[in-house]
Protein backbone atom coordinates (compact mmCIF):
# COMPACT_ATOMS: atom_id res chain seq x y z
CA UNK A 1 0.00 0.00 0.00
CA UNK A 2 1.27 3.44 -0.87
CA UNK A 3 0.86 6.16 1.76
CA UNK A 4 0.91 9.73 0.46
CA UNK A 5 1.44 13.05 2.16
CA UNK A 6 1.39 16.37 0.28
CA UNK A 7 2.15 19.89 1.45
CA UNK A 8 3.62 23.16 0.25
CA UNK A 9 7.10 24.35 1.26
CA UNK A 10 10.22 25.93 -0.25
CA UNK A 11 8.04 27.76 -2.75
CA UNK A 12 6.84 24.56 -4.34
CA UNK A 13 4.66 21.50 -3.82
CA UNK A 14 6.10 18.58 -1.88
CA UNK A 15 5.08 14.95 -1.94
CA UNK A 16 6.03 12.03 0.29
CA UNK A 17 5.30 8.44 -0.75
CA UNK A 18 5.93 5.52 1.57
CA UNK A 19 5.38 1.93 0.51
CA UNK A 20 3.88 0.70 3.76
CA UNK A 21 0.50 -0.23 5.21
CA UNK A 22 -1.46 2.51 6.94
CA UNK A 23 -0.05 3.08 10.41
CA UNK A 24 0.15 5.82 12.98
CA UNK A 25 3.95 5.50 13.17
CA UNK A 26 4.47 6.04 9.45
CA UNK A 27 1.99 8.93 9.37
CA UNK A 28 3.81 10.54 12.27
CA UNK A 29 7.12 10.06 10.43
CA UNK A 30 5.64 11.80 7.41
CA UNK A 31 4.44 14.72 9.52
CA UNK A 32 7.91 14.91 11.09
CA UNK A 33 9.39 14.96 7.62
CA UNK A 34 7.14 17.91 6.73
CA UNK A 35 8.28 19.72 9.89
CA UNK A 36 11.89 19.04 8.89
CA UNK A 37 11.29 20.69 5.51
CA UNK A 38 9.90 23.80 7.19
CA UNK A 39 12.81 23.83 9.64
CA UNK A 40 15.35 23.62 6.82
CA UNK A 41 13.50 26.29 4.85
CA UNK A 42 13.84 28.59 7.87
CA UNK A 43 17.61 28.05 7.71
CA UNK A 44 18.25 28.02 3.99
CA UNK A 45 15.77 30.30 2.27
CA UNK A 46 17.21 33.40 0.64
CA UNK A 47 13.83 35.15 0.73
CA UNK A 48 13.26 35.15 4.48
CA UNK A 49 15.38 37.87 6.12
CA UNK A 50 16.37 35.98 9.27
CA UNK A 51 17.70 32.72 7.81
CA UNK A 52 21.36 31.80 8.08
CA UNK A 53 21.71 32.08 4.32
CA UNK A 54 20.09 35.53 4.23
CA UNK A 55 22.48 36.70 6.98
CA UNK A 56 25.45 35.35 5.04
CA UNK A 57 24.28 37.17 1.92
CA UNK A 58 23.67 40.37 3.87
CA UNK A 59 26.76 40.41 6.10
CA UNK A 60 29.27 38.42 4.03
CA UNK A 61 30.08 36.17 6.94
CA UNK A 62 28.14 33.90 9.25
CA UNK A 63 28.78 31.26 11.88
CA UNK A 64 26.74 28.52 10.27
CA UNK A 65 24.90 25.50 11.55
CA UNK A 66 25.76 22.02 10.25
CA UNK A 67 23.06 22.09 7.56
CA UNK A 68 24.23 25.28 5.86
CA UNK A 69 27.88 24.23 6.23
CA UNK A 70 27.24 20.89 4.53
CA UNK A 71 25.11 22.41 1.80
CA UNK A 72 27.63 25.14 0.95
CA UNK A 73 30.42 22.57 0.95
CA UNK A 74 28.35 20.41 -1.39
CA UNK A 75 27.57 23.36 -3.67
CA UNK A 76 31.24 24.37 -3.91
CA UNK A 77 32.19 20.78 -4.69
CA UNK A 78 29.52 20.75 -7.42
CA UNK A 79 30.90 24.00 -8.84
CA UNK A 80 34.34 22.41 -9.07
CA UNK A 81 33.07 19.15 -10.57
CA UNK A 82 30.92 20.84 -13.19
CA UNK A 83 33.66 23.21 -14.28
CA UNK A 84 31.66 26.17 -12.94
CA UNK A 85 28.42 25.45 -14.81
CA UNK A 86 26.65 24.85 -11.54
CA UNK A 87 27.52 27.81 -9.35
CA UNK A 88 25.88 28.86 -6.06
CA UNK A 89 27.17 32.43 -6.50
CA UNK A 90 24.66 33.33 -9.22
CA UNK A 91 22.37 35.21 -6.84
CA UNK A 92 23.44 38.75 -7.88
CA UNK A 93 22.85 37.73 -11.51
CA UNK A 94 19.46 36.25 -10.60
CA UNK A 95 18.53 39.41 -8.74
CA UNK A 96 19.71 41.56 -11.64
CA UNK A 97 17.50 39.51 -13.93
CA UNK A 98 14.56 40.30 -11.65
CA UNK A 99 14.31 37.16 -9.50
CA UNK A 100 15.12 38.96 -6.25
CA UNK A 101 12.08 37.86 -4.22
CA UNK A 102 9.88 34.79 -4.02
CA UNK A 103 8.80 33.82 -7.50
CA UNK A 104 5.15 34.68 -6.89
CA UNK A 105 6.22 38.33 -6.43
CA UNK A 106 8.60 38.53 -9.36
CA UNK A 107 7.61 41.06 -11.98
CA UNK A 108 9.36 42.21 -15.11
CA UNK A 109 11.83 44.42 -13.27
CA UNK A 110 14.98 42.70 -14.47
CA UNK A 111 17.80 44.20 -16.47
CA UNK A 112 17.75 43.92 -20.19
CA UNK A 113 20.27 41.75 -21.96
CA UNK A 114 22.28 44.80 -22.93
CA UNK A 115 22.95 45.79 -19.32
CA UNK A 116 26.09 44.83 -17.40
CA UNK A 117 25.76 41.31 -16.01
CA UNK A 118 26.98 40.69 -12.46
CA UNK A 119 30.09 38.55 -12.11
CA UNK A 120 29.66 34.94 -10.93
CA UNK A 121 32.24 32.53 -9.53
CA UNK A 122 33.32 34.64 -6.56
CA UNK A 123 35.24 33.28 -3.60
CA UNK A 124 33.54 31.42 -0.78
CA UNK A 125 35.60 30.27 2.18
CA UNK A 126 34.57 27.73 4.82
CA UNK A 127 36.47 27.50 8.08
CA UNK A 128 35.41 24.13 9.43
CA UNK A 129 37.20 24.68 12.74
CA UNK A 130 35.18 27.79 13.61
CA UNK A 131 32.14 26.88 11.42
CA UNK A 132 32.39 30.26 9.74
CA UNK A 133 31.42 30.77 6.11
CA UNK A 134 32.75 33.92 4.48
CA UNK A 135 32.16 35.23 0.97
CA UNK A 136 34.14 37.79 -1.00
CA UNK A 137 32.77 41.29 -1.40
CA UNK A 138 29.73 41.33 -3.68
CA UNK A 139 29.29 37.55 -3.61
CA UNK A 140 25.89 36.14 -2.61
CA UNK A 141 24.70 32.56 -2.61
CA UNK A 142 21.56 30.95 -3.98
CA UNK A 143 21.18 27.33 -2.91
CA UNK A 144 17.64 26.88 -4.27
CA UNK A 145 17.91 23.84 -6.52
CA UNK A 146 20.61 21.94 -4.70
CA UNK A 147 18.94 22.68 -1.37
CA UNK A 148 15.72 21.03 -2.56
CA UNK A 149 17.62 17.97 -3.79
CA UNK A 150 19.66 17.73 -0.62
CA UNK A 151 16.53 18.09 1.51
CA UNK A 152 14.77 15.38 -0.51
CA UNK A 153 17.72 13.04 0.10
CA UNK A 154 17.62 13.86 3.80
CA UNK A 155 13.88 13.23 4.13
CA UNK A 156 14.21 10.02 2.19
CA UNK A 157 16.77 8.72 4.69
CA UNK A 158 14.41 9.67 7.53
CA UNK A 159 11.42 7.86 6.02
CA UNK A 160 13.46 4.85 4.94
CA UNK A 161 13.75 3.91 8.61
CA UNK A 162 10.11 2.77 8.28
CA UNK A 163 9.71 1.57 4.70
CA UNK A 164 10.84 2.22 1.12
CA UNK A 165 10.02 5.82 0.34
CA UNK A 166 10.10 8.45 -2.34
CA UNK A 167 10.30 12.19 -1.69
CA UNK A 168 9.53 14.83 -4.30
CA UNK A 169 10.22 18.49 -3.59
CA UNK A 170 8.97 20.41 -6.59
CA UNK A 171 10.23 17.73 -8.93
CA UNK A 172 13.55 16.97 -7.21
CA UNK A 173 13.01 13.32 -6.39
CA UNK A 174 14.85 10.99 -4.03
CA UNK A 175 14.06 7.31 -3.62
CA UNK A 176 15.60 5.25 -0.84
CA UNK A 177 15.10 1.69 -2.16
CA UNK A 178 12.69 -0.11 -4.48
CA UNK A 179 9.09 -0.52 -3.40
CA UNK A 180 7.35 -3.88 -3.52
CA UNK A 181 6.57 -3.34 -7.22
CA UNK A 182 10.30 -3.19 -8.03
CA UNK A 183 10.70 0.46 -9.00
CA UNK A 184 9.13 3.88 -8.62
CA UNK A 185 7.51 5.00 -11.91
CA UNK A 186 8.24 8.69 -12.31
CA UNK A 187 6.78 10.79 -15.11
CA UNK A 188 8.91 13.09 -17.23
CA UNK A 189 7.23 15.72 -19.40
CA UNK A 190 8.21 15.42 -23.03
CA UNK A 191 6.95 17.07 -26.21
CA UNK A 192 5.33 13.81 -27.32
CA UNK A 193 3.53 13.17 -24.06
CA UNK A 194 4.76 11.84 -20.79
CA UNK A 195 7.67 9.41 -20.52
CA UNK A 196 7.84 7.20 -17.45
CA UNK A 197 11.18 6.37 -15.88
CA UNK A 198 11.43 3.43 -13.50
CA UNK A 199 13.66 4.54 -10.64
CA UNK A 200 14.69 1.85 -8.17
CA UNK A 201 16.72 4.12 -5.91
CA UNK A 202 18.71 7.34 -6.09
CA UNK A 203 17.71 10.74 -7.35
CA UNK A 204 15.94 12.27 -10.29
CA UNK A 205 15.81 15.98 -11.01
CA UNK A 206 14.81 18.29 -13.80
CA UNK A 207 16.27 21.68 -14.63
CA UNK A 208 14.66 23.81 -17.23
CA UNK A 209 13.75 27.21 -18.50
CA UNK A 210 10.10 26.29 -18.97
CA UNK A 211 9.12 27.33 -15.44
CA UNK A 212 10.01 30.30 -13.25
CA UNK A 213 10.24 32.62 -16.20
CA UNK A 214 9.04 36.16 -16.66
CA UNK A 215 9.11 38.92 -19.20
CA UNK A 216 11.09 42.14 -19.24
CA UNK A 217 9.77 44.19 -22.15
CA UNK A 218 10.09 41.98 -25.20
CA UNK A 219 12.68 39.77 -23.57
CA UNK A 220 11.83 36.52 -21.81
CA UNK A 221 13.94 35.87 -18.74
CA UNK A 222 14.22 32.72 -16.61
CA UNK A 223 16.02 31.49 -13.50
CA UNK A 224 18.64 29.24 -15.09
CA UNK A 225 21.62 31.59 -15.01
CA UNK A 226 24.74 30.74 -16.97
CA UNK A 227 27.62 31.63 -14.60
CA UNK A 228 29.92 32.20 -17.58
CA UNK A 229 27.83 35.15 -18.77
CA UNK A 230 25.85 36.11 -15.68
CA UNK A 231 22.64 36.05 -17.76
CA UNK A 232 19.80 33.57 -18.21
CA UNK A 233 21.13 30.72 -20.33
CA UNK A 234 20.47 30.81 -24.02
CA UNK A 235 21.24 27.24 -25.08
CA UNK A 236 19.06 25.11 -27.33
CA UNK A 237 17.78 23.00 -24.43
CA UNK A 238 14.47 23.69 -22.75
CA UNK A 239 14.63 21.06 -20.02
CA UNK A 240 16.94 18.31 -18.79
CA UNK A 241 16.00 15.41 -16.49
CA UNK A 242 18.86 13.45 -14.92
CA UNK A 243 19.07 10.32 -12.78
CA UNK A 244 21.93 10.19 -10.31
CA UNK A 245 23.03 8.63 -7.05
CA UNK A 246 21.28 11.35 -5.05
CA UNK A 247 18.72 14.04 -5.82
CA UNK A 248 21.31 16.72 -5.08
CA UNK A 249 23.71 15.19 -7.62
CA UNK A 250 20.87 14.88 -10.13
CA UNK A 251 20.00 18.56 -9.68
CA UNK A 252 23.64 19.61 -10.21
CA UNK A 253 24.09 17.42 -13.29
CA UNK A 254 20.77 18.56 -14.79
CA UNK A 255 21.80 22.21 -14.44
CA UNK A 256 25.25 21.54 -15.91
CA UNK A 257 23.84 19.64 -18.89
CA UNK A 258 21.16 22.27 -19.52
CA UNK A 259 23.85 24.94 -19.75
CA UNK A 260 25.98 22.76 -22.02
CA UNK A 261 23.50 22.71 -24.89
CA UNK A 262 22.20 19.64 -26.68
CA UNK A 263 25.28 18.52 -28.59
CA UNK A 264 27.70 18.84 -25.70
CA UNK A 265 25.17 17.49 -23.19
CA UNK A 266 24.73 14.30 -25.23
CA UNK A 267 28.49 13.82 -25.44
CA UNK A 268 29.02 14.40 -21.73
CA UNK A 269 26.04 12.28 -20.67
CA UNK A 270 27.27 9.35 -22.77
CA UNK A 271 30.89 9.82 -21.73
CA UNK A 272 30.17 10.00 -18.01
CA UNK A 273 27.21 7.60 -18.03
CA UNK A 274 24.58 10.06 -16.83
CA UNK A 275 21.09 8.78 -17.72
CA UNK A 276 19.10 11.77 -18.90
CA UNK A 277 16.25 13.08 -21.00
CA UNK A 278 17.08 16.22 -22.97
CA UNK A 279 14.15 18.25 -24.23
CA UNK A 280 15.19 20.76 -26.86
CA UNK A 281 13.64 24.14 -27.57
CA UNK A 282 12.36 22.82 -30.90
CA UNK A 283 10.35 20.17 -29.04
CA UNK A 284 12.44 17.03 -29.37
CA UNK A 285 13.10 14.58 -26.55
CA UNK A 286 16.55 12.99 -26.66
CA UNK A 287 17.58 10.09 -24.42
CA UNK A 288 21.27 9.93 -23.50
CA UNK A 289 23.69 8.46 -20.98
CA UNK A 290 22.49 4.92 -21.45
CA UNK A 291 18.80 5.62 -20.79
CA UNK A 292 16.51 3.59 -23.02
CA UNK B 1 70.31 85.28 110.45
CA UNK B 2 73.15 82.98 111.39
CA UNK B 3 76.70 83.36 110.23
CA UNK B 4 76.44 80.28 108.12
CA UNK B 5 73.50 81.64 106.29
CA UNK B 6 75.13 84.95 105.74
CA UNK B 7 78.23 83.26 104.34
CA UNK B 8 76.25 81.15 101.98
CA UNK B 9 74.42 84.22 100.72
CA UNK B 10 77.67 86.07 100.15
CA UNK B 11 79.10 83.16 98.17
CA UNK B 12 75.99 82.98 96.02
CA UNK B 13 76.07 86.72 95.43
CA UNK B 14 79.74 86.53 94.48
CA UNK B 15 79.03 83.73 91.99
CA UNK B 16 76.17 85.73 90.47
CA UNK B 17 78.39 88.81 90.13
CA UNK B 18 81.10 86.68 88.52
CA UNK B 19 78.60 85.20 86.03
CA UNK B 20 77.17 88.60 85.12
CA UNK B 21 80.67 90.00 84.63
CA UNK B 22 81.54 87.07 82.34
CA UNK B 23 78.41 87.53 80.36
CA UNK B 24 79.04 91.28 79.96
CA UNK B 25 82.59 90.69 78.77
CA UNK B 26 81.45 87.90 76.38
CA UNK B 27 78.87 90.18 74.83
CA UNK B 28 81.60 92.67 73.83
CA UNK B 29 79.37 95.70 74.03
CA UNK B 30 82.29 97.88 73.07
CA UNK B 31 82.43 96.35 69.57
CA UNK B 32 80.91 98.50 66.78
CA UNK B 33 77.24 97.75 65.74
CA UNK B 34 76.13 96.70 62.00
CA UNK B 35 77.42 94.08 59.52
CA UNK B 36 80.45 94.64 57.47
CA UNK B 37 79.65 95.81 53.90
CA UNK B 38 79.13 92.68 51.64
CA UNK B 39 81.81 91.71 49.20
CA UNK B 40 80.91 92.99 45.64
CA UNK B 41 81.90 89.63 44.19
CA UNK B 42 79.32 87.94 46.38
CA UNK B 43 76.72 90.47 45.27
CA UNK B 44 77.54 89.77 41.65
CA UNK B 45 77.29 86.05 42.21
CA UNK B 46 73.90 86.42 43.89
CA UNK B 47 72.59 88.62 41.08
CA UNK B 48 73.83 86.12 38.52
CA UNK B 49 72.16 83.26 40.36
CA UNK B 50 68.84 85.12 40.31
CA UNK B 51 69.21 85.84 36.61
CA UNK B 52 70.06 82.21 35.85
CA UNK B 53 67.14 80.92 37.86
CA UNK B 54 64.85 83.25 35.91
CA UNK B 55 66.35 82.10 32.62
CA UNK B 56 65.94 78.47 33.67
CA UNK B 57 62.24 79.02 34.30
CA UNK B 58 61.84 80.61 30.87
CA UNK B 59 63.74 77.80 29.17
CA UNK B 60 61.68 75.18 31.01
CA UNK B 61 58.46 76.84 29.89
CA UNK B 62 59.73 77.00 26.31
CA UNK B 63 60.78 73.35 26.29
CA UNK B 64 57.54 72.21 27.87
CA UNK B 65 55.56 74.12 25.26
CA UNK B 66 57.55 72.64 22.45
CA UNK B 67 57.26 69.12 23.97
CA UNK B 68 53.52 69.52 24.24
CA UNK B 69 53.24 70.62 20.62
CA UNK B 70 55.50 67.75 19.55
CA UNK B 71 53.33 65.23 21.41
CA UNK B 72 50.16 66.55 19.75
CA UNK B 73 51.81 66.50 16.32
CA UNK B 74 53.11 62.97 16.98
CA UNK B 75 49.65 61.79 17.96
CA UNK B 76 48.17 63.23 14.77
CA UNK B 77 50.93 61.73 12.71
CA UNK B 78 50.40 58.32 14.25
CA UNK B 79 46.67 58.55 13.49
CA UNK B 80 47.42 59.42 9.88
CA UNK B 81 49.90 56.54 9.60
CA UNK B 82 47.45 54.08 11.17
CA UNK B 83 44.71 55.22 8.79
CA UNK B 84 47.03 54.89 5.82
CA UNK B 85 48.12 51.42 6.97
CA UNK B 86 44.51 50.29 7.41
CA UNK B 87 43.64 51.62 3.97
CA UNK B 88 46.64 49.84 2.50
CA UNK B 89 45.76 46.56 4.22
CA UNK B 90 42.16 46.82 3.00
CA UNK B 91 43.32 47.51 -0.54
CA UNK B 92 45.67 44.52 -0.36
CA UNK B 93 42.89 42.28 0.97
CA UNK B 94 40.49 43.39 -1.76
CA UNK B 95 43.13 42.84 -4.43
CA UNK B 96 44.02 39.43 -3.01
CA UNK B 97 40.37 38.40 -2.86
CA UNK B 98 39.82 39.56 -6.42
CA UNK B 99 42.88 37.69 -7.58
CA UNK B 100 41.83 34.58 -5.66
CA UNK B 101 38.34 34.76 -7.15
CA UNK B 102 39.70 35.24 -10.64
CA UNK B 103 42.13 32.32 -10.28
CA UNK B 104 39.43 30.16 -8.72
CA UNK B 105 36.91 30.99 -11.43
CA UNK B 106 39.49 30.47 -14.17
CA UNK B 107 40.59 27.12 -12.76
CA UNK B 108 36.99 25.99 -12.33
CA UNK B 109 36.04 26.92 -15.88
CA UNK B 110 39.21 25.60 -17.47
CA UNK B 111 38.94 22.19 -15.84
CA UNK B 112 35.69 21.15 -17.59
CA UNK B 113 32.95 19.12 -15.95
CA UNK B 114 33.58 15.68 -14.50
CA UNK B 115 30.25 15.07 -12.68
CA UNK B 116 30.30 13.61 -9.21
CA UNK B 117 27.87 10.76 -9.63
CA UNK B 118 28.92 9.66 -13.08
CA UNK B 119 30.28 6.30 -11.99
CA UNK B 120 27.42 5.52 -9.65
CA UNK B 121 24.28 6.52 -11.53
CA UNK B 122 21.36 4.30 -10.50
CA UNK B 123 19.91 1.85 -12.99
CA UNK B 124 16.93 3.48 -14.68
CA UNK B 125 14.88 2.60 -17.72
CA UNK B 126 11.90 3.85 -19.64
CA UNK B 127 8.75 1.89 -18.84
CA UNK B 128 5.11 2.05 -19.85
CA UNK B 129 3.66 2.07 -16.34
CA UNK B 130 1.48 4.94 -15.16
CA UNK B 131 3.55 7.40 -13.18
CA UNK B 132 3.18 7.66 -9.41
CA UNK B 133 4.64 11.15 -9.42
CA UNK B 134 6.26 13.50 -11.88
CA UNK B 135 9.53 15.37 -12.08
CA UNK B 136 9.48 18.86 -13.56
CA UNK B 137 11.66 21.90 -13.62
CA UNK B 138 12.15 23.07 -10.06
Amino acid sequence: MMLEHRFGAMGTSCELLVDAPESFVVRRAMRNAEREVHRLEALLSRFQPDTELARLNREGRVRAGPELLELVRLALKARRLTGGRFDPTVLPALAAAGYDRSFESVSGSGHSATGTAPRCGGGVQIDHATRVIEVDAGVQLDLGGIAKGWTADRLCRMLDLHAPSLVSLGGDIAASRPPATGAWPVGVESPTGQLTIALARGGLATSGRDRRRWRHGDEELHHEIDPATGRPSATDLMRVTVAAETAADAEVSATALLLAGEARARIEADRFGIPCVLVTRDDRAVLAGGLS
Amino acid sequence: MTDATRRLSLVAAAILVLFLTWAFIAARPWAAHGAAPPDPRVRALVAREVRLRHDAVLVRRLVEGRWRRYRVALHHRRLVIAKANAHHRHALAVAAAAQRSAVQAASIRSSGPTYSSASSAPPVRIVTLPALTITRSS
